[in-house]
């Protein structure tokens, strides 16, 4: 009996064949299909509260029980916008007997923290869902394969995607510019650029990093990555439920950054962003730590720009900067100096920004999120962004890129451009591998 | 007894605390009461605990009871009834009935703090069958288990696995008449539920409700403890009827939610049933000529910034006779009461005097 969070009408079901085994006989008889129909039943009985009790019992699963059913969650959720998952049909499912931790609920929420910024009873799923999947996970519960595959290869070699790690800089060498090398220079630097997993690897986000060291280097910051010792700071995998992974991530990590000196860090990736400036110091590791937004924002006064780009641009606010971490004008102040360049808000933005569905593991859930999707967040996102009539979809998380190219191209807004911040920023200040 | 005496009819926790009122402020009343107690329905009713935060109730309304018995200046009847009232504003003769037979007394003003009703779930035109099944009970039927310190079916005498209370039973509701929100049956209900968890903490308590009216502080002193500490299962969703499954009953609503019939097994049903005029209330509006509402509470005609004003000179309402009331809304409007009873007389003393 499917739980769903809409009218569905009895249906019937019906199997091919079924078998019965004689009592008597032990013998299996096969019988035609017209035995074996039935009606779904739609009535809702004998359920019982008790699965609250596996999900409350857990360090941060306390609060799925205070839902009291407003309903303001639901709107804004950006999963329940295509599909049927929603904050407060979950608690109603736990309370109607659900085992959350065998639930394909349990893998569809994206932590993107629209539901807690409007819940009135602070019901967090900010803190449930890593706590039950982290549960599903011990208990040895199905983990869906990808995102296993997933939690696999950063175990193995400290990143996603599964690349190898002496390839990490490997984007460094058609950057036009040197980008220093902790492990083979490792003399105290300003700034420690922390590159991340998809900037490192994508070749969309290769791009971007290079973009960004032109950019750095022609503002003169002093700047230099860990390389091959970089290990990507884990908060999704955290999110997504592995925390023994996370906390050898952070031993991982916390030791390579031990070995260098710097003044602060600064990454791309509003993931990593959260990890060091959230999780790292409640295990007793404080850094000083920027979005790289954040970091050129100030340096806005001091660019030099070559030319204008005449854009009418949108910008997709990520989630962990924004709603989770509340830098909004950062980025906002650096496309706004970008000469030529207008910016269009499109209707959710700031701390209602919609999700591109890539957090809290859902990055590495596409598969599994099809299923119980009308269609992907990024695809629902893209329309929205094309609505405003923007030529381009600003971004600045490493996720996004890609995740907004494939949505375009699927949603058929294939002129769309999805460009992050620093190329934008890269090509007026006609840095780029066209100008040189 | 004389013409500046305030006359208090109704003896419960309205009455008792206009008659001290009164007394504090150095005026005389005289308290009439039906019963041949003091205290009214909370003790009437044998209610466990005060809503919101649970006070034993006996002994905080006895202590009412004693403030009001210490005071030399109320004098107080009890099984006693009013059967007439003549004369004018300011100069009233009240005729009664009590033990020693019939008597008249005179006063200046009178204050009916005569109560409510809980309603008879017998009218109710869902089919809860409150009659029927002994498993099915109300607010009232509960409070006096909880009292006893024990909860348990009456149809077997054990402790039930499965409790759950039915809101806005004989309010909001056009059938049955009553339109009006009796407004404490939420808190009263959660309270109640609170204090089964903790009398059989192994029982699953649901609360099932059109929306939870949790005035003021309520909301968070007993409805969130309920759900959080407590563990009772709140559901948006009325049952509309409950049918005998077994020994068991079987509650029949929607999941709405989900949007799906539901059914659950239930060992016990509990009818939050709202408030009515008490016969009494309606009795003596009628005798003393003050103008009613379509429901037969008294009219406060000079609403929303004086709340016990009646259609009639001289005579003051407070408490449940007002329409639905908690024990805040009614000690409140007591004391007004007895504030307004006191200025009523002594500016006609002031009157006559220059």
């Amino acid at each position: 009996m499917p739980v769903s969070g809409r009218k569905v009408p009895p249906r019937a079901v019906e199997l091919e064949t079924a078998t019965v085994a004689s009592p008597i006989s032990g013998r299996e008889v096969e019988l035609p299909a017209m035995w074996n129909r039935m009606f779904e039943p739609r009535v809702l009985t004998a359920t019982s509260p008790d699965e609250f009790e596996k999900i409350i019992s857990l360090p941060g699963g306390e609060s799925l029980e205070w839902c009291y059913g407003c309903g303001k969650c639901v709107p804004v959720c950006p999963v329940d916008v295509v599909g049927e998952y929603g904050p407060r049909k979950l608690h109603r499912k736990v309370q109607t007997g659900i085992d959350l931790l065998v639930d394909d609920d349990l893998w569809l929420c994206t932590t993107c923290g629209n539901c807690l910024r409007v819940c009135p009873k602070q019901v967090d799923m900010i803190q449930i869902m890593p706590a039950a999947r982290e549960a599903a996970l011990t208990d040895g519960a199905s983990v869906p394969g990808e995102l296993q595959d997933v939690f696999e290869k950063t175990f193995r070699y400290g990143n996603a995607l599964g690349e190898n790690p002496r390839r990490r800089s490997a984007w460094t060498r058609s950057a036009g510019v040197p980008v220093r090398i902790l492990p083979t220079d490792p003399s105290p630097v300003d700034v420690l650029f922390y590159v991340e997993d998809y900037w490192s690897y994508h070749p969309r986000g290769q791009q971007a990093a290079q973009a960004f060291a032109r950019v750095a280097t022609a503002l003169g910051v002093d700047f230099a990555i860990l390389g091959h010792e970089e290990k990507t700071v884990g908060d999704s995998q955290r999110l997504a439920g592995e925390k023994g992974l996370f906390d050898s991530l952070v031993e991982d990590v916390t030791a390579t950054l031990a070995k260098y000196e710097f003044a602060r860090i600064v990454t791309p990736d509003p993931h990593a962003f959260n990890a060091l400036v959230k999780e790292y110091p409640k295990r007793g590791h404080q850094f000083d730590v920027l979005h790289y937004t954040q970091l050129l924002a100030p340096l806005v006064g001091q660019i030099s720009w070559a030319r204008e780009l005449d854009l009418t641009v949108t910008f997709h606010d990520p989630c962990y900067l924004g709603r989770h971490n509340g830098e909004y004008d950062a980025p906002r102040t650096l496309i706004n100096a970008i000469p030529g360049v207008t910016l269009v808000e499109m209707g959710r933005c700031r701390e209602n920004g919609y999700c591109c569905g890539g957090g809290g593991g859902g990055m590495w859930l596409d598969g599994f999120t099809k299923n119980h999707a009308a269609e992907r967040l990024s695809e629902r996102r893209v329309r929205e962004a094309a609505q405003t009539g923007a030529d381009v979809l600003v971004v600045c998380c490493p996720y996004e890129v890609s995740r907004f190219e494939d949505a375009a191209k699927s949603t058929g807004h294939d002129n769309l451009k999805v460009i992050d911040i620093i190329e934008l920023i890269d090509q007026a200040m006609g840095l780029g591998p066209a100008d040189a | 007894m004389s013409f500046d005496t305030v006359a208090v009819i109704g003896g419960g926790p309205g009455g008792l605390r206009a008659a001290h009122g009164i007394a504090e402020i150095g005026g005389t009343a005289l308290l009439i009461e039906e019963r041949d107690f003091l205290g009214g329905t909370p003790i009437a009713e044998n209610y466990a605990g005060l809503t919101p935060h649970g006070e034993p109730a006996r002994p905080q309304i006895q202590a009412m009871i004693d403030a009001v018995t210490a005071s030399p200046g109320v004098q107080v009847l009890t099984s006693t009834v009013v059967t007439a009232v003549s004369g004018e504003p300011g100069a009233f003769t009240l005729t009664m009935r009590g033990p020693d037979g019939e008597r008249q007394a005179e006063c200046g003003a009178i204050i009916m703090a005569t109560g409510f009703g809980h309603f008879d779930p017998g009218r109710e035109t869902q089919m809860y069958g409150y009659y029927e099944f002994p498993d099915v009970i109300t607010l009232s039927d509960l409070e006096s288990m909880l009292s006893d310190h024990k909860v348990v079916r009456p149809s077997n005498g054990e402790p039930p696995k499965r409790v759950c209370f039915v809101q806005c039973v004989g309010s909001r509701d056009r059938h049955i008449g009553n339109e009006y929100c009796s407004k404490v049956c939420c808190g009263v209900a959660s309270k109640e539920a609170i204090e089964v968890r903790q009398l059989v903490p192994d029982s699953k308590v649901y609360i099932f409700y059109i929306d939870m009216r949790m005035y003021g502080y309520w909301e968070n002193e007993i409805y969130w403890p309920a759900q959080e500490k407590h563990h009772v299962q709140y559901v948006k969703g009325i049952i509309s009827e409950v049918l005998a499954k077994g020994d068991r009953l079987l509650v029949r609503g929607e999941d709405t939610t989900m949007g799906r019939p539901m059914e659950l097994e239930m060992d016990m049903v509990v009818l939050s049933v709202g408030m009515e005029p008490s016969p009494g209330t309606k009795k003596m509006a009628r005798l003393l000529g003050v103008q009613q509402n379509k429901y037969g509470f008294v009219d406060a005609v000079k609403v929303p910034l004086d709340t016990v004003t009646t259609s009639r000179e001289g005579v003051f309402a407070c408490g449940a006779a007002l329409g639905p009331a908690d024990l805040e809304d009614t000690v409140s409007s007591a004391a007004n009461a007895a504030m307004k009873a006191i200025a009523y007389l002594r500016s006609r003393a002031a009157a006559a005097a220059s």
